[in-house]
């Protein structure tokens, strides 16, 4: 069955994400979400769409059958780029390969490796912020406090540990 | 004068408690350490509990046989090592506030509980901003969570109870407790319950860290899968009798346990190989660095053996020196914490005078 326009829009706007959610292929070809949603499952089922966490994408088996039919509407130029990242990916995980175990790369990994990092990766965000937290064990009724906490006692040289660990500190704030 | 001389001798033993405690907040276990003279004191408590019927009655019971439980509205829960006692006698599964190392989202009782946990193995800070290191793990490589809400929230809670929390990598928290002797250079890996994180330091800087999201629960699943036995019960005879160097007669659930065991380490050394493949800044480590082996995954008989012989089979990239278990390792993590949190308060007193 040839793909509608709208479906080869979704085909396109996937092919410029690489991984796309659900809500950015809508504000990409409009329509309402569930409309989308409903286009990306039908195309996943047909077989022209992956699905994982969230996120579509080319499937690579339908990439050359793409290719090969004349489908109006199909950026060819954007698919043919998308088939030289997806062969060079392959060539990768080849190579991660190793007896039949699979390194699994993040999808962020494999972002950087293909050059496909969005805009908003390279932002750096400021975690070090204070976020306050209400004691929910405090509706909490027990006896841990009566009978007690297992405890352990380890003769130790902490403090020969932390001295070498303080010189080694100084050491590189001297060297800076 | 007697007084005097005993309150000069608490002051002091003030003093000497006064260094700040190491947390580590694993899927198993809550641990927290502290010093007292030359001594390490931990306090610890598994991190699971498992419900049953509420009456006067099983209270009752409860608190006559010294088993610790945790009340919320109406249900009863039983908390620690007993938890797992309970469950393998209903023959049903704990429940667990961490889940793959971190906050467990599908458990809606994980934060009051694991908070009421630290609470009781922390306790009350020795002075408002005492410092505490939490151990957190490494990004996971196989799993698409962020561990940014767990960090937060641990942060926010200690925060709560007077601390001043950092957070501290759990692998490199045990390059700390493990390896000053070697200038603080080498990797610790630490088997856990629901991860495996790696950290390779070096002089005590951290040059990669990273987890993988699967352990000692993922053994655990895998082999009650194969076997048809609850995963508590696959955990309990792991923690208890499961012996890697026995090599014949071994019961169905052994057999399975040993191949999950080899499986999950070749996992790990593949991914520490490939991960330093790429790493494009590695530092010139010219001497044989050590790697040092932790976790309650890691406990059973015959467990570094097996790593050891995995390793020469698979071969890292850089020259590895010896291979041993850390010297308790239970303990590592929340002593590597600990030592980050003395060396921050001495440097802080440093400062103040």
């Amino acid at each position: 069955m040839a793909l509608t326009g709208t479906e080869a829009d979704i085909i396109n706007c996937v092919a410029g994400l690489r991984l796309a959610k659900k809500d950015q292929i809508r504000r990409r070809v409009g329509f309402s979400l569930e409309y989308i949603g409903y286009l990306c499952h039908d195309l996943f089922r047909r077989g022209y769409l992956g699905f994982s966490a969230g996120h579509y994408f080319l499937a690579k088996e339908r990439i050359k059958t793409l290719l090969a039919e004349e489908t109006p509407k199909i950026d060819r130029k954007l698919l043919k780029e998308v088939a030289g990242e997806v062969a060079r990916e392959i060539s990768g995980e080849l190579k991660r390969t190793v007896k039949g175990i699979k390194i699994p790369v993040s999808i962020r990994e494999t972002q950087k490796e293909t050059g496909t990092e969005t805009l908003e990766e390279h932002i750096k965000i400021n975690t070090d912020f204070n976020f306050p937290i209400e004691d929910e064990s405090l509706t909490l009724e027990s006896n841990i406090s009566k009978i007690g906490i297992k405890t352990e006692k380890e003769k130790s040289d902490m403090d020969k540990t932390v001295n070498l660990l303080n010189e080694i500190y100084k050491k590189g704030r001297n060297n800076d | 004068m007697t007084k005097l001389k005993e309150e000069k001798k608490i002051d002091n033993l003030k003093g000497q408690i006064q260094k700040g405690k190491g947390v580590d907040v694993g899927t198993m276990f809550v641990k927290c350490a502290h010093t007292e003279g030359d001594v390490v004191v931990f306090k610890s408590q598994r991190n699971a509990f498992f419900d049953i019927e509420h009456t006067d009655f099983t209270r009752k019971i409860l608190d006559n046989s010294g088993v610790r439980y945790i009340i919320k509205e109406n249900n009863l829960y039983v908390v620690g090592d007993e938890a797992l006692e309970f469950a393998n006698m209903f023959n049903k599964e704990t429940r667990r506030p961490l889940s793959k190392g971190v906050i467990s989202p599908s458990e809606k009782e994980a934060l009051p509980i694991m908070e009421l946990l630290i609470k009781s193995v922390v306790g009350e800070p020795a002075h408002k901003g005492e410092i505490a290191y939490f151990s957190v793990p490494g990004e996971p490589l196989d799993a698409e969570f962020n561990v940014l809400y767990h960090i937060k929230m641990l942060e926010g809670f200690l925060k709560t109870l007077g601390y001043a929390p950092k957070a501290i990598n759990e692998a490199h928290a045990i390059v700390l407790s493990e390896l000053a002797e070697e200038d603080f250079t080498g990797m610790g890996i630490s088997f856990g319950g629901g991860m495996v994180n790696v950290c390779l330091s070096f002089m005590s800087v951290p040059v990669f860290k990273f987890s993988v999201a699967k352990s000692g629960d993922w053994i655990d699943q895998q082999v009650a899968m194969a076997t048809d036995e609850t995963a508590s019960r696959v955990s309990s005879i792991k923690e208890s009798s499961l012996d890697l160097s026995k090599e014949g007669d071994l019961s169905k659930i052994e057999s399975a346990l040993s191949i999950y065991y080899n499986h999950l380490i070749e996992y790990v050394i593949e991914n520490i190989k490939e991960r330093i493949t790429r790493t494009k800044k590695l530092p010139r480590i010219t001497k044989p660095i050590s790697i040092i082996l932790s976790g309650g995954t890691a406990l059973p008989k015959g467990f570094c053996s097996r790593f050891k012989q995995i390793l020469d089979q698979l071969k890292l990239p850089i020259p590895i020196g010896s291979v041993r278990m850390a010297s308790q390792p239970l303990r590592s993590v929340a002593k590597g914490a600990l030592v980050a949190a003395n060396a921050d308060e001495s440097r802080f007193k440093l400062l103040v005078k």
